[in-house]
């Protein structure tokens, strides 16, 4: 008998947990119970509400667990290679052989939120002169600095040129410190001429064929320096089986997307779609449990659809969701107001888009880089929100801040100018602090009255 | 003459200036709150006056372009608003931050080849090798004589001298009296950042009235976004691949990656001018400088003074004096 979704607090987890146990729950070796992360210090769970089904569990345990991972792997005589901004392209590389784990020591801006600011990540920041006017990807600095969260990796990258000025920044302060940083470009990705040879990339971008040479070099450059690490050659061959798999991972997430984006009730709650997504840019550093995590949520997704049930009511607001948030709590809070999330711009959108296997796998990954939505204009990113807002049927534009981050202050004008011109749907911007907890009635105020215009614009 | 105007200091002037069109470096007049763009939470203050000045003056005047760098990721988006919001044709150069590579330099000249095909749907002619040598080497000799003033000019009519070469290009060539040279009377000091405005050249007073004197100007608008001298030879043999080199490979800024030279330019600076201390001015929400003033602190062996510049807050405004009194009180 399929179990009705619900929402759980953290509580009631243990109890279903017990009670899936009791019906023979099989668990990975980094199963168990998920208050027990509490003892870590990540204390924001407390105040979050989880999906109920097995597979979320295992997909919270996956997530919860990397950094134990990483010790493993490097205690097993394992590479680290830290994968700093480009969001996708390096782990795909470097998971091509067997002897190398890739991370983004980036995935750290979260530890704020999760440990609700009891670290001294943030004030380490603060020392070394990186305030609030920074990203919260700032507690990064504190995170090499403790060695506390992830263990310094062997090798270090940092995609710069088309990227955010306060990540490049911060890497700049990182790399001042002593950390050696091998940096590679990836530049604005701009229209072609009309004289110029052009390629169409993944996700419908169009770039200039010399921009691709270029960030082919670039990634040439990057691959030495892998194969230096792993102390074997990545040929195209291993390459290409890499690619192979990183695009498992990506078909999943596109089916999963699809069905809780479009289905009539929402199968799966935000936040476990914005967890499952960032699967994606390094495989939470275990790329075959990756997939074995999103198969499995993704036939729970198929199930729910099957039977036709799911969250909220059918009339909730369809919302389109731009930008990571700070606080993961807020995704629970757009459920709350009733909203349900049809379709997501996390920024690595990139990421998720299937890497072409019938081009020569340093070129396809070239491209892939190229397509990062943030590495061209505004313009474009609001061409493909569009888009997909088309796609997947919603009904509004959220387009959430992040405080401090060098884009925020003019892209979410020209999305969202760009988006109301085109499709005529109601837009708002908020801002996402790491803890919201103070501001949370003004955000609901927000929220509930982006809803309430949806729900509205229906009766006419 | 047709005027192209740009601000950041990797468009080489003498490339627009080849192709017969008049290069204007914009400085804009003040940091203003208001303007045909709002100024939000988040936005640099230079950005937001450049992105206004452009809208506001460029209908009134011969502008009939306007050249972006990527150097910054807020002058990047700025690009957007503009070809938004004004119907004046605009290029986005893509200057690499990036330096060590082959690629990174070879991408910088292929970009000043793309520029010229924008110049010349904008009216400019291709210049042969003679032409862009002539200019390349007036140019030169420009650069060398501003330079060569400093000792003979207030720091700030240092200031508005590079702005005005900056502006107007050879047509306005100051003609300083370099017989006899100013003393340095003040703390020497320098002052580092990126770019400024016209209105806060004010700052030089200032620090003049308040004891000091600032010996070393190494703001985007000052010397340090001067390119360094051409080589005669090199400039005989490809004279755009001397430009790109000297451009892209002699301006040190905080933007590069890494950007060591930018710490290596300070070093013999600082030391060649006795610079006592430093001031280190920056626009609120500029990250990319912003992280550079604990690691100069931590560099440098000098008491570094921390200005924060947020706009056309007059709380703001009046700190900026105050602290540089204290800190001159300090050091004197």
């Amino acid at each position: 008998m399929t179990e009705i979704p619900r929402q759980i607090t953290l509580q009631e987890w243990d109890q279903r947990y017990e009670q899936l146990q009791r019906a023979g729950l099989y668990q990975p070796d980094y199963g168990g119970l998920l208050s027990r992360h509490i003892e870590d210090g990540d204390t924001r769970l407390s105040k979050l509400r989880y999906d109920n089904s097995a597979a979320a569990l295992r997909l919270w345990n996956f997530l919860l667990t990397e950094e134990d991972r990483l010790h493993k792997a490097r205690a097993e005589g394992k590479k680290l290679v830290g994968t700093m901004k480009d969001l996708g392209t390096i782990p795909v590389m470097a998971y091509s052989l067997d002897n190398l784990v890739a991370f983004y020591p980036d995935g750290a801006w979260w530890i704020p939120c999760v440990m609700e600011l009891n670290t001294s990540l943030l004030r380490i920041a603060d020392q070394l002169g990186i305030d609030e006017s920074f990203c919260p990807v700032r507690a990064m600095l504190g995170a090499f600095l403790t060695g506390g969260h992830f263990p310094i990796p062997d090798l270090l990258t940092c995609s710069v040129g088309a990227t955010c000025d306060d990540f490049s920044a911060i890497a700049q302060r990182l790399n001042g410190l002593g950390y050696a940083i091998l940096w590679w470009e990836i530049p604005h990705r701009r229209h072609p001429e009309p004289d110029e040879a052009a390629v169409k990339l993944p996700g419908g971008f169009r770039a200039p064929k010399c921009q691709i040479e270029f960030v082919e070099s670039e990634l040439q450059r990057l691959k030495t320096a892998i194969e230096e690490l792993a102390g074997e050659r990545l040929d195209e061959k291993k390459l290409a089986a890499g690619i192979k798999k990183a695009n498992i991972v990506r078909s999943y997430l596109a089916e999963l997307r699809q069905l809780t984006f479009t289905a009539e009730l929402s199968p799966l709650p935000a936040l476990e779609v914005l967890i499952a997504e960032m699967l994606a840019i390094h495989f939470c550093s275990d790329q075959n449990e990756t997939i074995v995590v999103l198969k499995g949520l993704l036939e729970e997704v198929k199930t729910r659809v099957k039977a036709g049930i799911g969250f909220l009511s059918p009339d909730a607001a369809r919302i389109f969701w731009v930008n990571p948030v700070a606080d993961l709590q807020v995704m629970n809070l757009l459920e709350d107001c009733n909203g349900r999330i049809c379709g997501t711009e996390y920024l690595f959108t990139h990421a998720l888009d299937i890497i072409p296997q019938d081009l020569p796998p340093l070129e396809a990954l070239a491209q892939m880089a190229l397509a990062d939505p943030m590495a061209g204009s505004s313009i474009d990113r609001a061409s493909r929100i569009c888009a997909d807002i088309r796609a997947f049927g919603a009904e509004a534009l959220l387009i959430s801040r992040i405080p401090g981050a060098s884009h925020c202050a003019l892209e979410g004008q020209v999305i969202g100018e760009i988006v109301r011109d085109k499709l005529d749907i109601p837009v708002i911007e908020i801002e996402v602090p790491p803890l919201t907890d103070s501001m949370r009635p003004t955000l609901r105020n927000r929220l509930e009255a982006l809803v309430e215009i949806v729900l509205k614009r229906r009766k006419k | 003459m047709k005027t192209i105007i740009y601000t950041c200091p990797y468009v080489p002037a003498e490339w627009i200036a080849a192709y017969g069109l008049r290069p204007s470096r914009v400085m804009p007049a003040a940091l203003r709150s208001t303007g045909p763009l709002a100024l939000t939470e988040g936005l640099c203050p230079y950005v937001h006056s450049f992105i206004n000045e452009v809208i506001t003056d460029s209908p009134q005047t011969d502008t009939c372009g306007v050249i972006i760098t990527t150097i910054c990721d807020q002058m990047r988006r700025a690009f957007d608003i503009l070809v938004r919001r004004c119907n004046l044709p605009a290029f986005l150069m893509n200057v690499p931050h990036t330096w060590q590579s082959v690629a990174a330099q070879k991408m910088y000249v292929d970009e000043l080849r793309r520029l010229g095909q924008f110049l010349l749907r904008l009216g400019g002619k291709p210049p042969s090798d003679d032409t862009l040598t002539q200019v390349m080497l007036e140019y030169n000799a420009a650069r060398a004589s501003i330079l060569a003033a400093r000792s003979h000019l207030s720091a700030r009519q240092h200031a508005e001298a590079i702005a005005a070469f900056g502006r107007d290009g050879l047509a306005n060539m100051l003609n300083a009296d370099t017989s006899t040279g100013i003393p340095i009377t003040g703390v020497p000091l320098a002052i580092v950042g990126g770019p400024m405005v016209r209105g806060d050249l004010d700052i030089f007073d200032i620090v003049e009235q308040s004891g000091g004197q600032i010996v070393l100007d190494a703001t985007e608008t000052g010397e340090r976004g001067l390119c360094p001298p051409f080589d005669r030879r090199r400039i005989r043999d490809n004279p755009l691949v001397e430009l790109a080199g000297s451009y892209f490979n002699g301006i040190p800024d905080a933007s590069r990656r890494p950007n060591s030279e930018l710490y290596n330019w300070f070093k013999s600076r600082l030391l060649d001018r006795a610079v006592r201390g430093i001031i280190f001015r920056r626009y609120i929400w500029c990250d990319t400088w912003h992280a550079e003033l604990w690691r100069l602190k931590e560099w440098i062996n000098l008491p570094v003074l921390d200005i924060d510049v947020g706009g056309d807050n007059e709380a703001h405004q009046h700190r900026a004096p105050n602290r540089i009194r204290s800190f001159l009180e300090t050091l004197s």
